[in-house]
């Protein structure tokens, strides 16, 4: 049948597709809780077909002044992601070098591991990268807004 | 670092989260306020209910307790530790004995066998892949598929997990729909009410899915059922209709399937058959999702309903209704076309067209296409469902608009013979590639062709496959995919005799009648200008009159 065929085609072409494969897989390990545990993720909406919308949750390191936070950040996987780095911004308001102040955009090449993107990296490894940034010197003592504030965007 | 546990947590049979807290309260010795929870990157809000958020078998759930001291020295003031929920809610597992019920109540038990049957749906897919080309016979290639798969359970939780084939799952109308609009489907639930009984009952078909989503569950199932086959092997009548029903549809992929399968028979109706409905050692007749066409997926098993019982036969794989879901392989989309198994089985198919005529030559196609073509809305839903389809909402109109045409098309037996030409097919994937080539040279060459919506190409996302750096299925692209695919229709439609003349004869009707009633009396004459023409009559007549001498 033509449908078939054209399928076929269409499958032929969707093998250099790597976006939606990516995507699922980083959904599978997202709700069996990948990452150690500090961190989690997920889809925004299930609904969305498209694989974009993305909710994530850092757990503030100990020994530091985001230890006992939990974050939430909202990440966007454009359309060529994992070509290109996603969009991350936090939703809890937060005192963090490359986070901006008053919308909670991550400038993620601030964030120096994954300043340099490859399209092997992924969500968790933002997350946990983002967390890893929160650990050091020049980040763990930053004082910061009270728990439970949100950016306002 | 944190502390880190992990801890598997039976869940109570509650939806809502309150049970759960308390649980974890009393475990963890922490009271419920300081319990937070966290599920892919959502916390849990007192009120939600694990079904809400999708927490099934086999997940794992985040729990951090608070202490009254933030920052406090040392680690323990949030300890974090995964939860893996052995969820007995209703959205997953339930005894395989009372599989409506939904209660669940552990998950040790696996949910009834629907699963099996679609994951040897899959199995074909990847078998089909390694496999050497060897046999003709689709329906061998299915099993091999299915062998393959079996041997790569990440693919199939790849696929499962692929939110398109859990939304298109969880609309358990559109699975019966597709189920029912198959004639051979329909016989087979005459004879045997359990079938139609399995399909009305969305709790098995979720469960059945959730199994699917699940390959390690599914190996214990499948153990599960084997006892219950042997079991049922003593219940006259029943087991042995359908087994006769089922092992002649499989007669080809019995000797395939058996080694691989012979221990381990699908039963086939899952939980609720228990009575004599299994179809127990009858491999899986259902032909499977078939990976290219949306519609062949509404296709299980007809062939099986139609035939006389013969030799029964062993090492069933899957039970015929085994795949009542008739998953739909159209909508796995990218996660599932993109494993390296669809690749080498695209390669195999391109490059050989007999299988292809093969495929198309078995005669569940003409059903399906038929069933298709009574039903276009179960063609439409189950195409939409096409995630090539899904970022590209100008082609879903297009389609649906051109979807009665297109399958009357297909019912032209010009139009399949078509299909099984292997040069035909040849002639015409190369074009198409050849346009695609084009298309990526020279962009603004496409523009210029067509207007205008085809359906039947969703190589909306694929197309410009050629440069993997570039994201695929841009805006941009589209209308130029859309050209193309219209191009493509086109072509198909006018060689769609390959040199026949009997879809132009049926479009140009009226001109004939017209060219008759004026005294063109050589109805292939007239036919040959009109084509020549494009229908238009005082061309052919033109044409007519200047190859007739005087």
């Amino acid at each position: 049948c033509y449908t078939c065929v054209v399928s076929l085609h269409s499958l032929r072409m969707s093998i250099k597709f790597p976006r939606s494969f990516r995507l699922l897989e980083e959904l599978e390990e997202g709700q069996k809780g990948g990452g150690d545990g500090t961190v989690s993720w997920g889809l925004a909406d299930d609904d969305d077909m498209t694989l974009t919308h993305w909710n994530g949750m850092i757990i503030g390191p100990a020994k530091t002044v985001y230890d006992g936070r939990i974050y939430s950040l909202k990440i966007d996987c454009g359309t060529r992601y994992p070509e290109h780095p996603p969009h991350v911004r936090f939703v809890n308001k937060i005192n963090l070098t490359g986070v901006n102040s008053s919308n909670g955009v991550v400038d993620i090449k601030s964030v120096t591991a994954l300043s340099r993107w490859k399209n092997s990296y992924n969500i968790r490894m933002v997350l946990q990268e983002l967390r890893q940034h929160m650990m050091m010197k020049e980040n763990n003592r930053l004082s910061q807004p009270p728990e439970g504030q949100v950016y306002s965007n | 670092t944190d502390n880190q546990k992990k801890y598997f947590q039976r869940m109570p049979d509650r939806k809502d989260l309150t049970m759960f807290k308390e649980e974890i309260s009393r475990r963890f010795k922490a009271k419920q306020d300081q319990l937070v929870l966290i599920f892919a990157g959502k916390i849990l809000k007192d009120g939600d209910s694990l079904s809400q958020h999708g927490i099934k078998d086999g997940l794992t759930v985040h729990l951090v307790i608070k202490t009254a001291h933030k920052a406090g020295d040392g680690g323990s003031t949030s300890a974090s530790s995964s939860t893996s929920t052995q969820a007995g809610s209703t959205s997953t597992s339930s005894p395989p004995t009372n599989p409506s019920s939904t209660t669940g109540s552990t998950g040790s038990a696996p949910p009834p066998t629907q699963t099996p049957n679609i994951l040897t749906g899959f199995g074909d897919l990847a078998g089909l892949a390694g496999l050497g080309m060897g046999s003709a016979n689709f329906m061998e290639l299915q099993q091999q598929m299915q062998r393959q798969l079996m041997s790569n359970p990440e693919m199939l939780s790849q696929i499962m997990e692929n939110p398109l084939v859990q939304n298109m799952m969880s609309n358990p109308d559109l699975m019966r729909q597709m189920i029912m609009a198959n004639p051979q489907m329909q016989q087979l639930m005459e004879r045997n009410p359990e079938i139609s009984h399995m399909l009305n009952n969305p709790e098995l078909m979720r469960q059945t899915m959730e199994l699917a989503r699940n390959p390690a569950m599914m190996q214990e199932m499948m153990r599960n059922q084997d006892r219950a086959l042997s079991n049922l092997e003593s219940i006259p009548g029943g087991y042995n209709a359908l087994r006769r029903m089922y092992t002649d549809i499989q007669e080809p992929m019995f000797s395939a399937a058996r080694e691989q399968f012979g221990s381990n028979p699908f039963s086939a109706l899952g939980g609720t058959s228990e009575s004599g409905a299994q179809p127990s050692r009858t491999e899986n007749r259902e032909p499977l999702p078939n990976p290219w066409g949306p519609p062949n997926s509404s296709n299980p098993s007809e062939s099986g309903a139609a035939s006389t019982g013969s030799t029964s036969t062993t090492g069933g794989t899957n039970p015929s209704v085994s795949n009542p879901l008739g998953i739909n392989p159209g909508s796995l989309g990218n996660g599932m076309f993109n494993s390296p198994g669809m690749q080498s089985l695209l390669q195999q198919i391109s490059e050989n067209p007999q299988l292809m005529q093969n495929m198309l030559s078995a005669p569940y196609m003409r059903s399906m296409m038929q069933s298709l073509a009574q039903n276009p809305e179960l063609a439409s839903q189950v195409l939409m469902n096409n995630p090539l389809f899904a970022g590209n909402p100008q082609l879903q109109e297009q389609f649906r608009a051109q979807l009665p045409i297109f399958l009357q098309q297909m019912q032209n037996p010009e139009a399949l013979s078509v299909m099984t030409n292997p040069r035909a097919m040849q002639a015409l994937m190369q074009i198409q590639q050849g346009l695609q080539t084009l298309q990526t040279e020279a962009p603004g060459l496409m523009p210029s062709l067509m207007t205008g919506g085809i359906p039947g190409i969703p190589t909306g996302g694929g197309l410009p496959a050629e440069n993997p750096a570039s994201s695929p299925s841009t805006a941009g692209a589209n209308p130029a995919q859309q050209q193309l695919m219209q191009q493509m229709l086109q072509m198909f439609a006018g060689g769609g005799g390959g040199g026949s003349t009997q879809t132009p004869e049926v479009r140009f009707q009226s001109q004939l009648d017209q060219l008759n009633a004026m005294g063109f009396i050589n109805r292939e004459a007239n036919l040959q200008a009109l084509i020549a023409t494009g229908g238009d009559i005082n061309a052919a007549i033109e044409r007519l009159l200047g190859s007739q001498p005087s």
